[in-house]
């Protein structure tokens, strides 16, 4: 465990050096043809392929800011490829993140399903007899009428002691939960912590080959796969299904908790597409007062 | 000078610099409403804020306004009802011309079509809510200079100068009452036609109202239309400006589309049932059912 948390810095640290590197031109260049093809940054665009240069008509695009842009990667092979540059809604992956929306997202999948069941019986709830345990006066000692008061640590009950079941079940509006996502998104976008991949298909079952290419890439021990379908490729259902901390989820299944749990996250260009597609809904539409009425307080 | 760096470009540059965001350094910010716990402690614990003896620490405090044997305050002045019976008022939310025209340039709202309440509320902008004595729309004077459109429209209230904006334009408005079923059936149409229910009667204006609907000088629905052409006229010769002739507009027959006074939607008579499903009217054939909706 010490060791992996050793190495997981250790990678943090080579990762952030990249970073360094590759910051100036990927903030300054805006057009698609300043390609930054420095050695230490990224390898050449492989040339036997075609490059996907296509920006894709991005939908609902805001006055002041322009869209991000990203690499597009592929998992054939187990060195890092390029194979085109896409561009990125900066409404869902641009946005100044809001941390505390983002704590406040944690902090509501943790709590919603919980339930604590500590609990501590209260004086009434103890055992024992209700008669007074000594006289009141005449023989030199406190006061007494009942061996279960809280003051009597054995044979008492607790004050103000937990009780069971209390839920901790609370609702987080739709807002908030966009909020959350477009700022975890973006958090991921911003640390080079998103990749994006044509698809999820590798060439091999074998676990070794999942395990290398996440090695050589850098991109930390744990990594999440996100593709539109529930139903993913053969090859790497079988290649990571023993590796715990390499995991595969549908887009409706993507959420802040499991963003944040895993270091990387990588999409398909699918997923990026149906993603934009449903927060830009929720942006944008109109029926708010109507979507907000559930989460009301004082109904 | 080097071009400004915009919004988001510096929390990105600032992101990159700081570590991995993840489950493990996650904090709430600062300033957030903390649950107060029961303190065990020296200053939470002990009386727990509520001092020693007496009617703090017991709880029992005097009702409100009680001045331990003197004549209350609140008892020394006789009673002056300003707000009787507010809450039982007829309330017309506003509407300027302003955001009218800005509902109209954004195409929110279809110029071509005679416009109602049921339109302004499915622009989503307008909020209404019958449920707290909402009657309709009150259409005033903001942005008066800059009213260019031509409309029919019908609202719950207005002013002269708001009529007289509009007639200018060659436009023409109506104010029509709606009873507080009509109103809930306006504002969300399509939850109605869901439930499957045969559209109601409109019903008339109540005592206080009729005066206002009844008259030709607010273009009130139950106003003799020769009056109305009448006060048209007077008020062009008011403010000052020569009438549009109605007549020989090419919108004549939108411009003068009208609701029966027993109408709720335009086109859709009360009785009907609208199968919003299948896309299917269904109309009543006993003669009983039709009296009783023609009344």
């Amino acid at each position: 465990m010490m060791n992996l948390r050793i190495l997981n810095r250790l990678r943090g640290s080579v990762v952030n050096v990249l970073r360094a590197s590759r910051f100036s031109s990927s903030v300054e260049g805006t057009g698609a043809k300043e390609i930054n093809t420095e050695p230490n940054s990224r390898p050449i665009i492989d040339p036997d392929v075609n490059p996907l240069m296509k920006t894709r008509e991005l939908k609902l695009l805001p006055k002041f800011s322009e869209p991000r842009q990203a690499w597009i990667e592929t998992l054939n092979c187990i060195d890092d490829k390029i194979i085109g540059l896409t561009t990125l809604h900066p409404e869902v992956f641009g946005v100044g993140p809001r941390i505390d929306m983002i704590h406040l997202n944690v902090k509501w999948q943790r709590n919603i399903r919980y339930v604590s069941f500590a609990h501590a019986k209260t004086r009434h709830e103890m055992p024992g007899t209700r008669r007074k345990p000594r006289p009141q006066k005449g023989l030199g000692m406190s006061r007494h009428g009942d061996l279960r008061s809280p003051l009597f640590t054995k044979t008492g009950g607790v004050a103000h002691g937990p009780r069971s079941p209390t839920p901790h079940f609370f609702v987080l509006s739709i807002w908030e939960r966009i909020i959350g996502l477009t700022s975890t998104l973006s958090i991921k976008h911003a640390q080079d912590d998103l990749h994006i991949v044509d698809s999820l298909d590798i060439p091999t079952e074998n676990k070794g080959y999942i395990q290398d290419l996440v090695e050589a890439r850098k991109w930390g021990p744990s990594v999440l796969m996100v593709d539109v379908p529930d139903l993913m490729p053969r090859n790497i259902t079988v290649a990571t299904d023993e590796i715990k901390h390499i995991n595969l989820m549908p887009v409706y299944g993507l959420n802040v908790y499991s963003m944040l749990k895993h270091d990387t996250l990588i999409l398909t260009v699918d997923a990026v597409k149906r993603i934009e597609e449903k927060i830009l809904y929720q942006l944008n539409r109109i029926d708010k007062e109507k979507v907000c009425g559930k989460f009301e307080i004082d109904q | 000078m080097g071009l400004k760096p915009k919004m988001g470009d510096l929390t990105v540059q600032m992101l990159r610099a700081l570590p991995r965001i993840g489950l493990y350094n996650l904090k709430p910010i600062l300033g957030m409403p903390k649950l107060s716990k029961r303190g065990r402690g020296q200053h939470g614990g002990d009386k727990h804020g509520c001092g020693n003896k007496g009617s703090g620490q017991r709880q029992n405090i005097m009702r409100p306004g009680y001045e331990t044997g003197n004549q209350p305050f609140y008892l020394l002045f006789g009673n002056e009802p300003y707000y009787y019976r507010h809450h039982l008022r007829r309330q017309y939310p506003p509407l300027s011309l302003l955001q009218l025209q800005t509902l109209i340039d954004t195409d929110r709202i279809d110029v071509d079509r005679p416009i109602d309440l049921a339109a302004i509320c499915a622009t989503g902008v307008y909020r209404f809510f019958p449920n707290i004595k909402h009657f309709g729309i009150n259409l005033t004077d903001e942005g008066i200079d800059n009213f260019k459109a031509k409309v029919n429209i019908e609202v719950q209230w207005t002013s002269e100068p708001v009529i007289a904006a509009i007639e200018r334009n060659g436009g023409t408005i109506t104010t029509a009452y709606y009873d507080p079923h009509s109103l809930f059936i306006l504002k969300d149409p399509l939850k109605f036609f869901e439930r499957g229910e045969a559209i109601p009667r409109r019903m008339i204006p109540p005592q206080d109202a009729i005066m206002f609907y009844t008259d030709a000088k607010n273009r009130g629905y139950l106003a003799d239309p020769e009056k109305i052409s009448w006060e048209r006229f007077v008020l062009a010769q008011k403010y000052g400006y020569t009438l549009p002739k109605l007549e020989e507009d090419p919108d004549y027959e939108m411009l003068t589309e009208r609701k029966d006074p027993r109408q709720i939607f335009y086109g859709l008579e009360p009785g009907w049932v609208i199968n919003h499903h299948e896309k299917v009217i269904l109309k009543p054939k006993d003669n009983e059912l039709r009296e009783y909706y023609q009344q």
